[in-house]
């Protein structure tokens, strides 16, 4: 090649070099043809996607290359151009224009993509040719696709969102439904007792049991809230150990019992002891199968049958939960496991509860590694819930009655002779625990405030010392956490070492560790469980 | 410069022909019925283009914009507003629109489907005049309707008139309408007028 400044360049090769230039570009197609639809320019890329050589095709007629132009009816658009007009085939009405191999096989298509345009060529005012440029439009059609894609998920993403909106409104509504009616039996019976000076002995006891009940059925929905709660900011703690799971059902039939008798049901049992243990919290475990009983006990009329089965089931445990009741509908079972779902949402329900019941079954078993499904014949046809979990094959198994308290037991532990300080602004609250506490045998001393606390302790001599304080948590001005800092900075001869028992209506883990941070060597939740506390008074009373 | 009643009926006839051969290419692309008619046809001098528009297009609009030359000269353009805009791409390639902004693919269906109204319509008016017209490559373009008008008027020199085409799309059940507008001087609008008034007298 060599490189000449004269003589001057002719026009016409000019031309003819630029073409060529431009047909060695690869990104586009191009092919242009006489009046006669002779092809007179092949570019390379036409070469590339149609397999043929600019000196094969060029001086051909168009429509003997490619056949099928004229067999789609795009040979319309060159006469077309051979009177001037432009035409744009678009992928979207055309697909392509020539059938070439596609270049992404992931979009699916037989053919490639094309975007084309057919126009005249001109020189001046004359029509010479028709000039036909394609463009691979297989990236743009697959970040198209992408795109879709992603306004489908915020769209979902959207409408769920909406609809757990919605959830939530009828849940909060629920919520105060629920909470209110056993709130009214409380405060109605309290009332009787305080207006009525002269309360008969049936009546009383009547007033008390109703109290006790409908204030533990407060209690049961606080701590679905909360275990709720604990679930969704994943705060939930699972103390996990081999256990066996016919033993935890046979406690959850143990709980659930009384209302089975009461609604006249029939309970059958299939515990197979052959069943390997599943690494689990047997708490969380019996709350499971206490559930979805309960569940079946709410939804079976009088003389229906629940059976509950716990076998082996491949590698895994099955637990089996069937009930001969009003069944689910086949529109509500997609969501029956949901959180604050229930199938009759209207406020004249004649189911009561929150729908978080089957929402924490699903969690705990998930968190278990394990699934649960539900299944329904429909309206009518009863229910069946089954649990699978992974086992593991150990012979270290828990028996849940061993070591599970249940709660309401009246398993007190003795405090004979233990000198007890209660702290509490509130004066139900001192009163009940003197009452507890006067009980199991301690000698009962109650102040009103921390400082007041403070006070009797420094005045008391050693042998009216306290053995052990049980302080509120929330009081005002002083408030527990600074009560025990204060008292941890005293010395031991001033009563700084004496032990202490925290206890508080907050229940979650925060509030424990912070109260064990200031100073306390244990904390109970309200509402107290007699055993529990007294068990712990007696433990940090023997600390210290 | 008005049209008369007559002037007008007969313009709509002429549109209508083109119409029907664009509304054919069209059903024939999609395989399904499209129906296309001029309900309306309106001119006026180019810079009361805007207000005759704003009643019947708002916001954001899709135009397709074609520049013709010939004896005949000026700038061609279909405006749709951006709703109809993705009814018409959807209705016509069975795929759920998202927005044109984001849509090359939805761009183009429309890019095709202007070029092909505007070369029904100018093709007519070239078989009424005899000449030859030839067209720029068309352009899509997403702006305000403030934006498509002063494209069409900057630069432009002389009087000029715009004719406002409705163009109405029947196709599954559903109807929606777009603008052609076609701005020409004085000349070629003279020239037009002369040509339809010569149409009605004899050829038909």
């Amino acid at each position: 090649m060599t490189l000449s400044s004269n003589p001057p360049v002719d026009a016409g090769r000019l031309q003819t070099a630029l073409v060529r230039w431009f047909s060695e570009l690869t990104h586009q197609g191009m092919f242009a043809t006489d009046c006669s639809m002779r092809i007179m320019v092949w570019n390379r890329w036409m070469e590339v996607h149609s397999g043929r050589t600019a000196s094969d095709v060029v001086g051909r007629p168009l429509y003997d290359v490619c056949t099928d132009l004229k067999i789609r009816g795009l040979d319309q658009h060159y006469e077309d151009a051979l009177t001037g007009r432009i035409s744009i085939i678009s992928f979207g009405l055309h697909k392509y224009l020539l059938p070439f191999v596609p270049t992404n096989a992931e979009l699916g298509l037989t053919a490639m993509p094309q975007s084309g345009r057919i126009g005249p060529l001109m020189d001046g005012e004359a029509i010479i040719g028709t000039v036909t440029t394609i463009e691979d439009i297989s990236d743009r059609l697959a970040n198209e696709a992408e795109l879709r894609k992603q306004i489908d998920v915020q769209r979902m993403a959207r409408v769920t969102a909406e609809k757990a909106m919605r959830a939530k409104d009828e849940f909060l509504s629920t919520v105060s439904h629920e909470m209110r009616n056993p709130l009214n039996a409380v405060l109605g019976w309290a009332r009787i007792l305080i207006e009525r000076s002269d309360v008969d002995p049936a009546v009383l006891s009547r007033a008390v049991r109703a109290i006790e009940r409908n204030a533990s059925a407060l209690a049961r929905i606080i701590d679905d809230l909360l275990d709720v709660a604990r679930i969704s900011t994943g705060k939930l703690r699972l103390e996990m150990h081999p256990v066996d799971l016919s033993a935890i059902a046979l406690a959850a039939v143990d709980v659930i019992g009384p209302s089975i008798k009461a609604k006249q049901l029939e309970l059958r049992t299939r515990l197979d002891p052959k069943t390997p243990p599943v690494l689990g919290d047997q708490q969380r475990l019996q709350q499971v199968i206490w559930n979805l009983l309960s569940n079946a006990v709410k939804f079976t009329d009088p003389g229906g049958v629940i059976d509950l089965t716990v076998t082996r089931s491949g590698a895994d445990a099955r637990i089996v939960v069937r009930d001969t009741g009003h069944g689910i509908s086949q529109e509500f079972l997609p969501y029956v496991f949901e959180r604050f779902r229930q199938s009759d949402a209207s406020s004249s329900r004649r189911h009561g509860g929150l729908g978080l019941g089957l929402a924490l079954v699903k969690e705990v078993v998930e968190l278990h590694g394990g699934r649960v499904t539900a299944k329904s014949d429909g309206e009518g046809s009863g229910a069946t819930f089954t649990i699978d979990l992974p086992t593991v094959m150990s012979a270290d198994v828990r028996h849940p009655q061993a070591e599970v308290d249940q709660p309401g037991s009246d398993l007190a532990h003795s405090l004979a002779g233990v000198r007890v300080l209660v702290i509490d602004d509130e004066s139900d609250s001192r009163e009940l625990l003197t009452e507890f506490l006067s009980k199991c045998g301690a000698v009962v001393s109650t102040v009103t405030s921390s400082d007041e606390a403070l006070s009797h302790i420094r005045m008391s001599p050693l042998p009216r010392r306290p053995h052990v304080i049980l302080s509120d948590l929330g009081m005002p001005t002083k408030d527990g956490y600074e009560f025990m800092r204060e008292l941890r900075a005293l010395r031991t001869d001033d009563g700084g070492a004496i032990p202490a028992v925290a206890v508080s209506g907050y229940a979650n883990p925060d509030d424990r560790q912070r109260a064990l941070a200031a100073g306390y060597q244990t904390h109970v939740a309200k509402p107290i469980d007699l055993a529990e506390l007294s068990a712990a008074l007696a433990r940090a009373a023997d600390r210290g | 410069m008005n049209l008369t009643a007559l002037q007008q009926d007969a313009l709509v006839e002429v549109i209508n022909i083109g119409f029907g051969r664009a509304a054919a290419s069209l059903s024939k692309l999609t395989g399904q019925r499209v129906h296309l008619e001029v309900p309306q046809i309106t001119m006026c001098p180019l810079d009361e283009l805007s207000e005759h528009l704003r009643p019947m297009v708002q916001n954001e609009v899709a135009s397709i914009h074609q520049i013709f030359s010939g004896s005949v000269a000026g700038d061609a353009l279909l405006v749709l507003d951006e709703r109809s805009a993705a009814i018409l791409k959807e209705l016509l390639t069975n795929e759920p629109a998202m927005p044109l902004q984001m849509d090359a693919s939805a761009r183009e269906v429309l890019t095709e489907v202007g070029n092909i109204l505007l070369n029904a319509c100018l093709g007519s008016f070239g078989n009424l005049l005899h000449v030859q017209v030839s067209f720029s490559v068309p352009h899509l373009t997403l702006e305000t309707l403030e934006g498509v008008v002063s494209s069409v008027t900057v630069n432009r020199e002389g009087l000029r008139y715009a004719l406002i085409v409705h163009a109405a799309f029947r196709l599954k059940n559903s109807s929606l309408t777009g603008y052609l507008i076609i701005v020409l001087s004085v000349a070629s609008i003279e020239r037009l007028i002369r040509a339809i008034e010569q149409w009605e007298g004899g050829e038909r």
